[in-house]
Parts: structure tokens; sequence; C-alpha cells
């Protein structure tokens, strides 16, 4: 079945990243400067305005730094409400917005700020695959 | 010692459009403008030709020229609903500087008329969108598509590090409508007025639909509309008019992220940064402060504001609501309209902030619009807050009342 969600048009500098996404790969930007990982990907370091970046592979590990569950949706997403969003804190530092997946969007109760999560790919298209997060870890 | 810009100007009027709240005949965010404006310029005695400078959120020229003035200062900052907070921050940089003596601050937006008639904006998060920011390009595929799904975060947050309960911020919409139970103008001030208005209970906050876990649509504000305006003046011209001037002591701005993926700290926002410099422009603190007008889009959003405008401890904002403080007879009053909880919320609510401000500390609050009078308080100094995007940009205000 094809994807049905939205789906983002790769910029003009992000295509390593969804260059990354296909082969199953979290690629993130690193300043080659100050050596920090930054999200999402910029002209200019947001840390030191170095302009020399790099992409890195990350680890595709992390932790829900916070998380909603989303009961209202509009467009494609409004028949899968209720869901739940979440930012996670990359292990090579700042944060990511995802849709969590392993988790019961009716016990939001279950769900713990600091759980461990790991990335996972779908395919959005031929060229964009999703990056998705699930809980590997209560 | 106050700062360079202490009392540099006034606000001397505040008027809204004709009719606001959800009304029955569609209205357009222009005409909500215009009412306003002109009903701003019968209240003060100043006529519309005497505007020197105008501040809106990117309608300014357009503005102009449907007023048929051509003003030497021009203003279209628009970085969400404090960007009104903002504008009386330049309007007074700029009479300061001399440059103008008179400005208008506008704002309408048909929140409510729009789902029949369009006309509000509506960002392009569907399938195949075109090359977006890369912020956008990073977070559309996840379907967060309002508000209420991104400020839900922050309230998590605070929520896990404060060891707070969702029912402690329900106090804060259970409060707004007390307030708003005085305020005939305000869209749920009975259940005559609206099926849905009139007092409620914290269980019927917690109890009412979720439409972002934490938040219940009762923890959220309206979508209604509303027109507002504002004049602000040079000392001088402020003397010269029959209206009471209600002094600008201090004024700051800052952000702190524009996506919320770059918000650092899901519990502070840059209220912090901009009430710093607001009181100390002017030379004064929390602890001067008789009331505040803060914006609450949703509960999380007033909590949070009052911590970090120094009005309560970090996690403990909600106590003002939750311990009849903030409320009617408190000792210390908060959003004494209602609030974008319970008065009025368009979409971008730093309008009616300021316009509740004015009212309040001229005395007005009573004299009543179209024969609705208002619930007047006896404070003297007043801080008002709005926050614009997602937590991301805050204006703040120190406004005290004339000697």
């Amino acid at each position: 079945m094809s994807y049905e969600l939205p789906v983002p048009t790769p910029g003009t500098h992000t295509r390593p990243f969804w260059e990354g996404t296909r082969a199953g790969k979290l690629m993130l930007p690193r300043c080659q400067d100050c050596n920090r990982v930054h999200w999402y990907p910029r002209f200019i370091c947001p840390h030191c305005h170095s302009a020399n970046l790099e992409w890195i592979e990350g680890s595709g590990e992390g932790t829900i730094h916070t998380f909603a569950v989303q009961h209202v949706a509009y467009g494609p997403w409004a028949k899968h409400a209720p869901f739940v969003t979440a930012y996670v804190d990359l292990k090579e530092g700042d944060r990511m917005l995802t849709v969590l997946r392993g988790v019961d969007p009716a016990k939001p109760e279950d769900i713990r700020v600091g759980a461990k999560v790991r990335v996972e790919f779908e395919a959005g298209s031929d060229d964009v695959h999703i990056p998705f997060w699930r809980v590997v870890e209560g | 010692m106050p700062g360079a810009l202490f009392k540099a100007a006034a606000i001397v009027g505040a008027a809204e459009a004709n009719e606001i709240g959800f009304l029955k005949t569609p209205v357009t965010s222009l005409q909500l403008h215009i009412e306003a404006i002109k009903n701003l310029s019968e209240q003060t005695g100043v006529p519309i030709s005497r505007i020197e400078g105008v501040f809106s959120t990117g309608w300014s020229s357009e503005l102009c020229e449907h007023l048929g003035i051509r003003p030497k200062y021009i203003d279209t900052t628009s970085v969400g609903g404090c960007s009104f907070e903002m504008h009386v921050h330049h309007a007074l940089a700029a009479i300061h500087a001399g440059i103008i003596d008179v400005a208008l601050v506008s704002h309408g937006e048909n929140g409510h008329s729009s789902r029949s008639i369009g006309g509000r904006g509506m960002g392009n998060y569907g399938r195949g969108g075109g090359v977006a920011s890369p912020a956008v390009e990073m977070t559309m595929a996840y379907g967060i598509a309002g508000a209420p799904g991104a400020y839900a975060h922050a309230m998590v947050r605070h929520m896990h590090r404060f060891g707070t309960k969702r029912e402690d911020y329900a106090h804060i919409a259970k409060v707004s409508r007390d307030w708003a139970t005085l305020n005939p103008r305000a869209a749920m001030y009975s259940k005559k007025k609206h099926p849905f208005g009139g007092p409620i209970t914290v269980a019927q906050v917690e109890e009412s639909r979720l439409i972002a876990w934490p938040l219940t649509i009762l923890h959220c504000c309206m979508v209604t509309d509303h027109g507002g305006a504002v004049l602000i003046a040079s000392p001088k011209v402020a003397a010269s008019l029959n209206t009471k001037p209600v002094w600008i002591a201090g004024a700051g701005e800052s952000m702190g992220h524009s996506n919320m993926l770059e918000m650092d700290d899901f519990t502070a926002t840059s209220a912090r940064a901009s009430a710093e410099a607001a009181y100390t422009m002017a030379g004064m603190g929390p602890s001067d402060m008789e009331m505040a007008l803060v914006y609450d889009s949703f509960t999380i959003t007033a909590a949070i504001t009052v911590e970090m405008l120094g009005l309560a401890r970090r996690g403990e904002g909600h106590l003002l609501w939750k311990d009849g403080h903030a409320a009617p007879g408190g000792k210390f009053p908060i959003n004494t309209n209602g609030g974008g909880l319970s008065f009025n919320h368009s979409g971008m609510y730093g309008m009616p902030l300021l316009i509740e401000a004015y009212r309040q500390l001229s005395g007005t609050a009573e004299d009543g619009i179209n024969g609705d009078k208002g619930k007047q308080t006896s404070a003297r100094t007043c801080v008002v807050n709005g926050t614009g995007g997602s937590l991301s940009t805050t204006g703040t205000l120190v406004l005290v009342a004339d000697d």
C-alpha cells in the first residue's frame, strides 16, 4: 500500500539526509569547527556560526524529551488520530520531532519521559523515507 | 533608576470593533480593523488623519490605503500573538526618537468568520507542498496541525519536571471563566450568550473533550472574531487629550525560537528576558505589579508565563489561580476580561491584552462598550505579556496609571 501521509519535499541542502533515510541511516549535520551536531539542517552552524558543515551517520538512538497525544488532526493524519508525537533527544545532541511507535495513545500515563527510542524508516516515496522513532525500553 | 524610554509615551485610548466574538454575520479582518480604528478616533478625539505611525501585523500598508492616510512610520512586525506588545515597544522608541507623536496599533482577525468566508490564511501542510524552510521540512510529516498539538508537549514536560497534575492548570480555565461572567463582552459571558458559556467547574474542564492530551478543549482558547486598536502618544499630545493616559513605564521583547523543534527548555519562555528588559526600563520589579494580563492561549501558557514574569516560583504558576489570588476579589487579579480562554481570542490575542490593560489602568473598565460594562479593579500597575508562535516570541510591557 502506498504511503498516504504528508511527505516533505527535499530542500536544496538536505539531500544527504534523505539519501541516508533510503539506506536506513540517520544522517546528521555536524560543524567541523565546533564539532557540535545540530538539527534541523542549517546553512550555518547555529552554535559557532561556522559554514564548515558536514554530514555524519548518527546512532539512531535517543530518548523521549516530551510527548503529546494528538486527538485532533487534519488531512491525511485525521484518520490516524489519536497518535503520539514526541520530541526526541538525540544521542549526538539536539532534538527531533517524530510520531512515536510502540506506544498506546490511550495510555499516555504509561509513556515515560526519558524512555529510550530507536529510529526506523518508512518509505514515503521513492526519494524520501520518513524517520519514525520506536520506544525500545520503557 | 528607570531607563531612557521610561514614560516616553502613553496609551491614550483603546477601542474594539462594534461586535466581537462568534459573529452570526461573517465579517472580514479588514472590517474588524477599521471599526476599531474609527471607534478609537471617536473615543480619543484624535482624527484618523493625525495618525503618524501605523503598527500592525503585515496589514499596515493596506490599512493605511483603506484609511486614506500616508504615515511617516510603518511597522509590520508579525511574529505571532505578541506582535502588538512589540508594536507598543517600537512605537515607544519611535516617539522617544522624535520621529512621530501619534501612533496607531491595530489588529483585526476574523478567526470565527473565516470558517465560512475565508480570509485568515492557512499554512500548507498537505502532501506535496513544495520546498519549505528546513524546520518545516523536518516537521511537516508528523501530523501536528495546530497550536494545541504543539503546546501539549510543553505541558507534559512542565508536569514531568515539577510533578504537577493537569487538574492544577484547570483552575486557570475555571478562574478565567469567573472573570468572563463579569464581562458582558466576553464570548463565554453566559449561557444565553453562548451555549457553552457561563460558569464552569474544574471537573468540567478536566472532563471536556480531549484535543491534544493532556489538553482538553477547556484548557484551550477559543477562535473568535476580534478587532481592536490602541492609540499611543507623546507626553505632549497625551496632555492635550481628554482621555486618561496610561503610561508605558517599561517595554521589552525577546524570542526563544521560531519552530518548537528549537525550544531548549520546554518549561520556560523568552518572557523572562522580555520581562527583565521591561522591568529594568521601568525601574520596577514583579513585586511592584498589582495585576497582570498574560497570554492564555492555553492554561499551560499562562502558568509558564507568570513564572517567567517573576510573579510565581518555577512550577508554581498555577497556584495563583488555584489559591484564588488571580480570581475576582483576589489579591492579584489576572486576565480580568476573561482572557483568551473565555473572553475572546481571534488567533493573535495580543491586542485584547492591551485594550484590557488600558481600561483597567485608566479606570474606564466600567464605562462599558455598546452599553456593556466591564469589571473594574483597583490596580495602578500592570504587567502585560504576549506570547507568539509555539511559546516562541514574547513582548512584555509594564504599564502604570496616571498620577
